[in-house]
């Protein structure tokens, strides 16, 4: 395995887009007239619940989505949490959708024009895109495109192509999972919740230091234009990855941007080992048909197997130190493909064995080594049981018959995979960089035109005066405020906290010097939220007025915190007065020498 | 492309006119660009009527569909071509030794239904192999052998289908079925159970009505469990009525198997929307187990006395009593040569006072007039007001507790056994099929029934105050 950290991003060919989804601001949710916001808990007793299981149909163009038959696979049951405040019987799948919601559709068409897309949709189509994973009642996601080939320019004046602006119904939120992972709950507050999905380009970004760019500027022109909502867990995304030789890869639920750049060498590291192991299969001269799907009982072996639980195993010809390829930090091939079986038949690492685990070198000594279920005596009499050559490898598994043999059939198609490389999947990025087998990556043949909504022809005249009107984009203020020192990161802070209308009248009106405007209006005030003060309360005036006072000298930085902090914790006294004293103190403070120690030590910090 | 050239589908005007000059088909993959800058590239898919004739409907590279206009000075090429075909895989299925024989009869929808282009809803799909390959697990249960009787959608069915249906199910049982499946939209459901529970006499086996409120190309639909427990009675269950079995909640958690002449549907759209109304359902099935709730069910007899009365008089009509309603309506109906009038009156069962006139003239040209009540549950009492007092003395027959989904065809099959007048009363007032019942239980109310799951839960704060 390549080191992680030594990774040259370019020289690998990496690729990589990114579908960012984001909540929008809306009145009601996209199909129904449910508010579109969330339950304060998502833990809290439902009001009611109820449970269904899905099936896989067939896509518009009569084929099956591979990947939608893997989910079947999975075999879940899903139980629905919902509370009447926000669920109706829409979200039950129970009513056909009502009429979309045409103030989001606009929205859609003003983030096409926020993002320069050329070609928008002139008549809307409400297209169905499967998901059996239950977070979705109806097993769609309700989702249309609203325009296409757009870009957002970044601050070096690099230009990323938005390959598609969708606008769908958010999906559920899960709460848990039990029973091996065979059953699911969701909290069905979140569904319909109008959604944007915004597609860049999958082989554009070539660096992970692009992409954070690219995220985060797609996301304060989100913020800027408040065509966003606000709030936790309004956005998230996901980011598509390849190097050259390797596939598609979707790596779902990156929320954490520290941890972006982690996330892809990880991958990176993943898709080199099995283009290796691809390249080493070449060499050792097997073929996919020397895999056979023969699995051999060895309960026998066992005498500490729980009731009605069996043991079984499959040879995998030449796959000894295959299984072993350490493919991401910490985990070897055979450990990927346990963690695709787990998610598929509920099987646990701990009833999975491969037959490189015995040596004292490999990962799963390594990492725990006593929850092997297999001894060294064993070891050998499946080797014999099964005729494995020098260099074969092999896969056990316990438990009841029915997942064992699941997990062997799937042990040997992901072996059978291995020969073409890296598969496309959707991975889901786990808390120390790696990931695992989510999904296979959804096709086309998982789309269908929704029969319920007829499609909606959008006034293209109206779309054209969107555009006219035109945006501030943040590199429009970047660009106006750069001479007087405003950095992109600061910009970013402004915008996130909404403070961009009091930053702009401070230094276009009140001619205050960029730093001290950031002072006011960012820092001090989340330092305010820090220690459990609401900032919101000091008015612009109020602003102002210390801004002048400081730029005066009749205040000094070091007042502001402890000035704005008592006025804060004062809501109901009157401003200007607090203010005053302060600049009265200061003054006479100046004649009477130093008197630092009455300052708290709040002050001293900044 | 040696093909001879087809205008593509659904186009019309204009639009249709540059696209027959493009040489563009449908399933084209089109290239169009327009003077603005945009261009867009994908497969040229039929379009749907009622929609509005001046866009294209293309699939672009991401599988997604969306409509764009083709300006005059736009450009249109066709540089590909891909033709989708929407076609169930087929699966042979082989008879097992030993398997109890049933027989289902499509009549359109309910297992498997697909796309349709012409209005872009869905249309009903349905070739046996279709069906093992949407619910495999059929296959395990019983013989099952599927029959194609019409492809329409419920509302479309009338009197002459329900004789064809029944003379269909009588040939499968005659034919040797243990048991016979309809699957069936659900909008007349009872309609059509009501009837052909009249029409057979001394019914040997299970005749089961099945349907789904979704369609069943959403991966969410409840039509494949509903199949595969209708399977399960029609293959197992000690039943000879006409049963309609559909969800029991909103869950996919079990079935229940409802009378056909005691069903409504309740709801347009949720899958628990079949509700016996002033009795409790028949029984449930669940995971292949079937569990009654009653004693007084006609059970499997020998197939040796049984035959059809198929004999209906179609010209009979159902009127909706209202506040204000006049006479005319009801003179109109009896003008245009109807034979029977089913009158769905308020409360008890009344109408207002202007209405008596065309009571009388009904009875004077012995008309029949069945009273059926507004409230759906309960009865038709016509004694305990002055108002159902004159009534009854202008020749109004009660229809019971009929309701008027069943009273209706059986108003039908009454005028076809006999003109008679007192005949057709005595008809009415006798129960043939469960459709009148003499005793209404404290749980034939259907918030009792135990479908609404966590129902009390629901309204825990309301219980929580109560107590």
């Amino acid at each position: 395995m390549i080191d992680p950290e030594k990774i040259d991003y370019r020289k690998l060919g990496f690729k990589a887009g990114l579908e960012i989804h984001h909540q929008l601001k809306s009145s009601r949710k996209l199909f129904c007239h449910c508010p579109a916001e969330l339950s304060a808990d998502l833990q809290k007793n439902p009001d009611f619940t109820f449970h269904r299981r899905f099936r896989a149909v067939m896509g518009e163009m009569g084929d099956f989505d591979p990947g939608m038959l893997v989910e079947v696979e999975k075999g879940y049951l899903v139980i629905y949490h919902a509370n009447d405040a926000h669920v109706c019987t829409y979200e039950m799948d129970d009513t056909p959708p009502f009429w979309l919601d045409m103030e989001s559709v606009d929205t859609g068409y003003k983030l096409a024009s926020l993002f320069n897309c050329e070609s928008p949709a002139e008549e809307v189509v409400i297209n169905r895109k499967q998901y059996l994973d239950g977070s979705i009642t109806t097993g769609f996601q309700r989702t249309m495109i609203i325009a296409r080939d757009g870009h957002v320019k970044l601050a070096s004046g690099k230009k990323i192509t938005i390959t598609n602006i969708l606008i769908e119904e958010d999906s559920a939120r899960k709460i848990k999972a039990e029973d091996r992972g065979r059953t699911v709950y969701y909290n069905l507050d979140r569904l319909g919740v109008p959604l944007t999905e915004i597609i860049t380009d999958h082989n554009e970004i070539d660096t992970p230091e692009l992409l954070i760019e690219a995220i985060k500027m797609i996301g304060i022109n989100l913020r800027l234009t408040g065509l966003g909502r606000r709030g936790i867990g309004v956005g998230r995304q996901d980011v598509n990855i390849s190097i050259d030789g390797g596939d598609r890869v979707e790596l779902k639920g990156v929320q954490d941007l520290s941890l972006l750049t982690k996330f892809c060498a990880h991958e990176v590291c993943r898709q080199h080992a099995l283009i290796d192991i691809q390249s080493k299969l070449a060499s050792l001269n097997l073929k996919k048909e020397d895999f056979e799907h023969n699995y051999i009982d060895i309960t026998h072996l066992f005498n500490d197997l729980g009731e009605g639980e069996s043991a079984f195993a499959v040879r995998l010809p030449g796959f000894e130190n295959i299984l072993k390829t350490e493919v991401q930090p910490g985990k070897d091939f055979g450990y990927e493909i346990f963690e695709k079986c787990n998610l598929i038949t509920g099987i646990l690492y701990d009833e999975m064995f491969h037959s490189g685990e015995m040596s004292p070198g490999s990962i799963r000594m390594m990492n725990r080594s006593d929850d092997l279920f297999i001894n060294k005596g064993q070891d050998g009499e499946i080797r014999a049981i099964l005729k494995l050559a020098p260099g074969d490898g092999y896969v056990a598994a316990r438990g009841s018959e029915k997942p064992v043999l699941h997990t062997l059939k799937k042990t040997v198609e992901r072996c059978k995979q291995a020969f073409d490389g890296v598969p496309q999947e959707t991975r889901r990025v786990l808390p120390d960089g790696n990931n695992e087998f989510l999904r296979v990556i959804h096709g086309k043949g998982r789309l269908y035109p929704d029969t319920d909504t007829p499609p909606a022809p959008y006034s293209m005249e109206k779309f054209h005066a969107i555009k006219e009107k035109g945006w501030t984009r943040p590199l429009d203020l970047l660009q106006k405020y750069e001479e007087k020192g405003l950095k992109l990161p600061m910009l970013e802070l402004i915008i996130r906290d909404q403070k961009v209308p009091l930053f702009q009248k401070l230094v276009d009106e009140a001619k205050v010097p960029v730093s001290l405007a950031i002072r006011l209006t960012v820092e001090i005030p989340r330092w305010l939220r820090r220690k459990g003060h609401d900032s919101e309360i000091i008015s612009q005036f109020t602003m102002i007025s210390i801004a002048g006072n400081v730029m005066s000298g009749k205040l000094q930085t070091k007042h502001l915190r402890p000035m704005m902090k008592e006025i804060c914790m004062a809501p109901k006294e009157n401003q200007s007065s607090i203010v005053t004293k302060w600049v009265d103190q200061n003054n006479k403070k100046d004649e009477a020498g130093d008197v630092r120690d009455k300052w708290p030590d709040d002050a001293r910090c900044v | 492309m040696s093909e001879e050239y087809q205008p593509p589908d659904g186009y019309r005007g204009p639009l249709l006119e540059r696209l027959v000059e493009a040489k563009i088909r449908t399933w084209s993959v089109i290239q169009v660009n327009k003077t603005d800058g945009s261009h867009y590239e994908g497969v040229l898919l039929p379009r749907s009527i009622h929609t509005s004739d001046d866009y294209l409907s293309i699939k672009v590279d991401t599988g997604y569909n969306i409509g764009i206009q083709l300006p005059d000075d736009a450009t249109i090429k066709e540089v590909g071509y891909n033709a989708g075909s929407y076609q169930i895989p087929e699966k042979i299925v082989e008879k097992t030794a030993g398997l109890p024989n049933v027989t289902l009869l499509g009549t359109g929808g309910t297992v498997a239904s697909r796309l349709d282009y012409r209005t872009g809803a869905v249309l009903p799909a349905f070739t046996p192999s279709e069906l093992f390959s949407a619910v495999p697990e059929l296959i395990d249960i019983c013989n099952l052998t599927p029959k194609t009787l019409y492809q329409i959608l419920s509302e479309n069915f009338c009197p002459e289908y329900w004789i064809k249906t029944a003379e269909a199910v009588a040939k499968e049982i005659e034919g040797g079925a243990d048991g016979v499946i309809i699957g069936h939209g659900t909008d007349t459901m009872s309609y059509s159970g009501s009837a052909l529970s009249y029409m057979f006499q001394d019914l040997p086996v299970p005749v089961v009505i099945v349907g789904s409120q979704r369609s069943s190309d959403r991966p969410s639909s409840d039509g494949p469990i509903n199949m595969m427990n209708a399977t399960t009675l029609a293959a197992y269950g000690d039943l000879a009525e006409v049963v309609v079995v559909m969800h029991g909640t909103t869950s996919d958690n079990y079935d229940l198997i409802h009378r056909a002449t005691r069903v409504r549907k309740m709801h347009s759209a949720r899958r628990d929307t079949f509700r016996t109304v002033s009795d409790t359902p028949l029984g449930q099935i669940k995971d292949k187990e079937i569990k009654y709730f009653k004693d007084d069910i006609r059970r499997r007899s020998p197939k040796e006395d049984f035959h059809l009365n198929t004999k209906m008089d179609e010209r009979v009509t159902m009127l909706y009593f209202y506040p204000g309603m006049e006479p005319d309506v009801m003179h109109a109906v009896i003008d245009k040569g109807y034979h029977g009038i089913v009158m769905i009156g308020t409360g008890l069962g009344h109408v207002g006072k202007p209405m008596y006139e065309a009571l009388d003239r009904a009875q004077e040209e012995e008309i029949p007039v069945v009273i059926v009540v507004q409230p759906m549950f309960g009865f038709s009492h016509l004694r305990v007001y002055e108002t159902g007092r004159d009534m009854l003395a202008r020749g109004v027959i009660e229809g019971k507790n009929m309701l008027p989904e069943a009273a209706l065809p059986k108003l039908m099959w009454a005028l076809g056994q006999t003109q008679d007048v007192k005949e057709v009363e005595k008809i009415m007032h006798t129960n043939l099929a469960g459709e009148i019942t003499q005793r209404e239980p404290y749980s034939g109310f259907p918030i009792f029934q135990g479908g609404v799951p966590n129902f009390y839960d629901n309204y825990r704060n309301v219980d929580r105050l109560e107590k």
